[in-house]
């Protein structure tokens, strides 16, 4: 008994001096960009590793190299000490790395289930796959994640936030020493993400590790042990969460400091630009009203699936409308299609830039003038020496890499493609903006970038609608705030007036039980 | 050099190169090849495969795909050898009909592709099958030879020692590609192929776009049954078996992805080209058909192939001509 104890002693020093995994001096170049510069990082048993950075500073990179995605230029992968070199997906599985990555690699024609033991399915004795093998792990793995979601629904049909789910389930469930996670609570919503946690601190009491990464860094504070910051593709430093200050951090990973997390102004003039009266639509809005005034950033503040987005969908022509009333500048807006919103001078910035904004098959300037063609008519034709100047003064103003002009802005970082979003609507001279998450997924100094846009473009007169499901942003940065439930707008109120708490309680409709209350200690 | 550099970074380098090659390869293995008159031959050869290709790339570009030219081009010459010499209408009339009927097989593909929300796919090969059993209708199956004395001068006439093929070839791509490049339609339809979704939220008329594609494509498809028609002096409902596939083929070698968005007019031209010569000197050097159809089929892959490694290799061109960047 004693000897055992003793050994699990010895065993538990001993793993805490030897890493589990360490990479040296890593270097990882890309066309025209040095992705990885000497990078070097150690991941010892049960510990939460947090990879922090700006977009573009390598984070991914460096998890992708050891998920065997991207082969280093140079450089050493160690696992326990033994040089290991791996050559793709499958040997980093091999050797016991699994990866949930910020895009989906789940099949969106298969079931959960399927998804979750895709490449493995346990074969019966009869030589099939044994599928009430797969259904029951399944079903365990979810119930982990205290997950209510039916092994049988085919993915697709589930919502964004629960394939995310999903994909850290199918990480879960494999046999791993190392879990690397990227960007894991993108799509999730705040009981969701608190789910998450609670699994990340059993699994490291497991010894297992974790690589996070996370713009969050509110979540990094939460669940961090070690904290390592990259920035431009190289090493800045490594330290215990304890030893870090927010500010600190931030300054490391960007290079200076923030004064001011929210850089919040107020330009609403008298006018009122939008007014939506008694709004219902055949998807799920409510008896919705609301007024917006020029100038003015109206927030829609509500869980996934509450209406917020749908309330937006029905403004921008998208979904059809029942009943109700829309004016814009005291005209009537009841859009049956986007051409029309669009022509009336409404924009929207989607919540998915990649599948919904961006053009990957054009370059910067084509990407910014799509929406106002007519502008780069001379005669009959598009003249391509003014869409290029259009291009070249847009780029700068929004502070966009002048690579954009020559490239596809596949190529840009997050923050960046988000940019020339806005840049479109800016040329296309929208009087009223609808913004969808404008800042999931990109990093601060690119966040207080898109503030910065949002301040000026109201400024300009322009009226904003915005979406976000980071509830601090949305408060700071709105005028007014609607709260949305189930399609129906509760409460409209001072973005300053309300708190996050309260906020939280009115979307979720829990009032303030147990759990919010919970959940918010957890926050703090 | 930084133009050269640029070059083999761009689009139509694949194609170019893929010309190139076959090109070589063929004035390797026959001097004939290179004699005017052969180059002549060339330019008649290449221009029906052209023409259609035109059409077939506007689709391509919507993400959609167009099997029908084949069958337009079929149609489109029995109808005008009906029109012309069983109905006695004159030449121009019937040129101008059987162009109307073009657009309207174009709409018919366009109306059930977009609206219809049939994958066009599905629709043209349906279609496709639909106007060759038209031309065997109206036919009874059997061609019209000897349509009329006015039409053959339109494909064997020539100005100023040129044949009239080489410039109706200049002038369609010329128009195709000041459309694609210059006109508000035109860079809708790269916008609709590149991101569907997109292209909607940004208030363009999307299933205008894919109409517009084809409509053009079935008046494409109904110049090149007149060019046809002319060539050949006769319409048959055998014509055009192999236009459809290879208006697709010149295409995808130049450069045009199915999935939508990318490809042009120049490169698609490059690839009509490459397709012509293959078949050129081919004949030339008097190898059966079947190795023909055979030695068409590995020139495609290996131009798709070329465009799909060029990643790597237009790298390491470019590299080879770039001066190093200043540090």
């Amino acid at each position: 008994m004693s000897d055992l104890v003793k050994e699990q002693i010895m065993g538990e020093s001993i793993s805490a001096k030897v890493p589990l995994w360490e990479v040296r001096g890593i270097y990882k170049a890309f066309p025209g960009v040095q992705a990885l510069n000497d990078v070097s990082m150690s991941i010892f048993p049960g510990e939460v590793h947090a990879l922090v950075g700006e977009n573009g500073s390598g984070k991914s990179t460096l998890a992708k190299c050891l998920a065997g995605v991207h082969q280093p230029d140079n450089g050493q992968i160690l696992y326990q000490s033994q040089l290991v070199t791996i050559r793709n997906p499958l040997e980093a599985r091999a050797h016991g790395v699994a990866t949930i990555y910020q895009e989906f690699s789940l099949i969106p024609t298969l079931t959960v289930a399927e998804n979750i033991y895709l490449g493995r399915y346990p074969i019966s004795i009869t030589g099939v796959i044994d599928w009430a093998a797969v259904r029951q792990g399944t079903r365990t793995i979810l119930k982990q994640l205290s997950l209510t979601i039916d092994p049988d629904m085919v993915v697709k049909s589930l919502s964004v936030a629960e394939q995310q789910l999903v994909e850290i389930a199918k990480a879960i469930s494999m046999e791993s020493n190392l879990l690397i996670m990227d960007e894991p609570t993108a799509a999730l919503g705040i009981v969701e993400t608190e789910h998450l946690m609670e699994l990340i601190r059993r699994l490291t009491s497991q010894n297992k590790a974790i690589i996070y990464i996370s713009h969050r860094l509110d979540e990094v504070f939460q669940i961090a042990d070690r904290v390592t910051i990259l920035k431009d593709g190289k090493w800045v430093t490594t330290a215990p969460i304890s030893q870090l200050k927010m500010s600190e951090m931030v300054h490391k990973m960007i290079g200076f400091d923030i004064e001011q997390h929210y850089p919040k102004e107020r330009n609403t003039q008298p006018d009122t630009c939008l007014e939506v009266e008694n709004l219902t639509t055949e998807n799920g809005v409510n008896g919705v009203s609301f007024s917006i005034k020029v100038g003015e950033v109206f927030g829609l503040g509500g869980m996934l699936g509450s209406g917020r987005t749908e309330i937006a969908r029905a403004i921008y022509g998208l979904d059809k409308i029942v009943s109700g009333n829309i004016t814009l500048y005291g005209r009537p807006a009841k859009f049956h299609s986007p051409s029309q919103a669009v022509m009336a001078g409404v924009g929207m910035v989607p919540e998915n830039r990649k599948s919904d904004g961006c053009f990957f098959n054009f370059e910067g300037p084509k990407n910014i003038t799509i929406s106002r063609l007519k502008e780069l008519l001379r005669g009959p034709f598009l003249n391509l020496t003014i869409e290029r100047n259009y291009g070249e003064s847009y780029v700068k103003r929004m502070n966009i890499p002048a690579t954009a002009l020559e490239r596809s802005v596949q190529f840009l970082s997050g923050g960046n493609q988000q940019k020339v979003i806005v840049a479109r609507w800016l040329f296309s001279k929208a009087r009223l903006l609808i913004m969808d998450e404008p800042t999931q997924g990109i990093d601060i100094g690119a966040k207080l970038e898109v503030y910065n846009v949002i301040n000026e473009l109201t400024a300009s007169g322009i009226s904003i609608i915005l979406i976000s499901s980071d509830f601090p942003e949305l408060l700071a940065m709105s005028d007014r705030i609607g709260v949305v439930r189930d399609g129906h707008i509760l409460h409209i109120t001072d973005g300053h007036l309300m708190t996050e708490y309260q906020l939280i309680g009115m979307a979720s409709g829990v009032g303030m039980d147990d759990d919010t209350e919970r959940i918010l200690a957890g926050a703090q | 050099m930084e133009t050269i550099s640029k070059f083999f970074r761009s689009t139509v380098a694949g194609p170019f190169v893929a010309f190139l090659l076959v090109a070589t390869i063929a004035s390797l293995a026959t001097p004939r090849f290179l004699m005017v008159q052969n180059l002549s031959n060339v330019s008649l050869q290449v221009a029906t495969v052209a023409v259609v290709a035109i059409g077939a790339t506007l689709v391509i570009l919507t993400g959609g795909i167009d099997l029908s030219p084949g069958s337009t081009v079929a149609l489109v010459t029995c109808t005008l050898a009906i029109l012309v010499k069983n109905m006695g209408l004159p030449l121009p009339i019937g040129v101008l009909l059987v162009l109307l009927m073009g657009i309207i097989l174009g709409i018919i593909n366009g109306v059930l592709s977009t609206y219809g929300k049939i994958p066009s796919f599905i629709v043209t090969l349906a279609t496709m099958s639909i106007y060759r059993g038209l031309a065997f209708l109206i036919t009874n199956g059997t061609p019209i030879f000897s349509v009329s004395p006015a039409l053959e001068p339109l494909f064997y006439g020539k100005f100023i020692g040129i044949p009239l093929p080489f410039y109706y070839v200049v002038i369609l791509y010329s128009l195709g590609a000041l459309f694609l490049r210059n006109t508000i339609p035109g860079r809708a339809i790269y916008a609709v192929g590149g991101n569907e979704s997109a292209a909607r939220l940004t208030g363009i008329a999307v299933n205008r776009s894919r109409m517009m594609a084809f409509v053009i494509a079935g008046l494409t498809a109904a110049i090149g049954g007149v060019l046809l028609a002319a060539w050949l002096n006769s319409g048959s409902p055998n014509y055009g078996a192999e236009l459809g596939l290879q208006s697709i083929a010149a295409a995808v070698i130049g450069g045009a992805s199915l999935a939508g968005g990318y490809g042009s007019m120049i490169a698609t031209l490059f690839g009509a080209l490459t397709v012509a010569i293959v078949q050129n000197g081919l004949n030339l050097l008097a190898v059966p058909a079947s190795w023909q159809e055979i030695t068409l089929g590995i020139v495609i892959v290996l131009a798709v192939g070329l465009d799909m490694w060029r990643g790597e290799m237009g790298r390491g061109l470019s590299r080879l001509f770039r001066q190093p960047a200043p540090k």
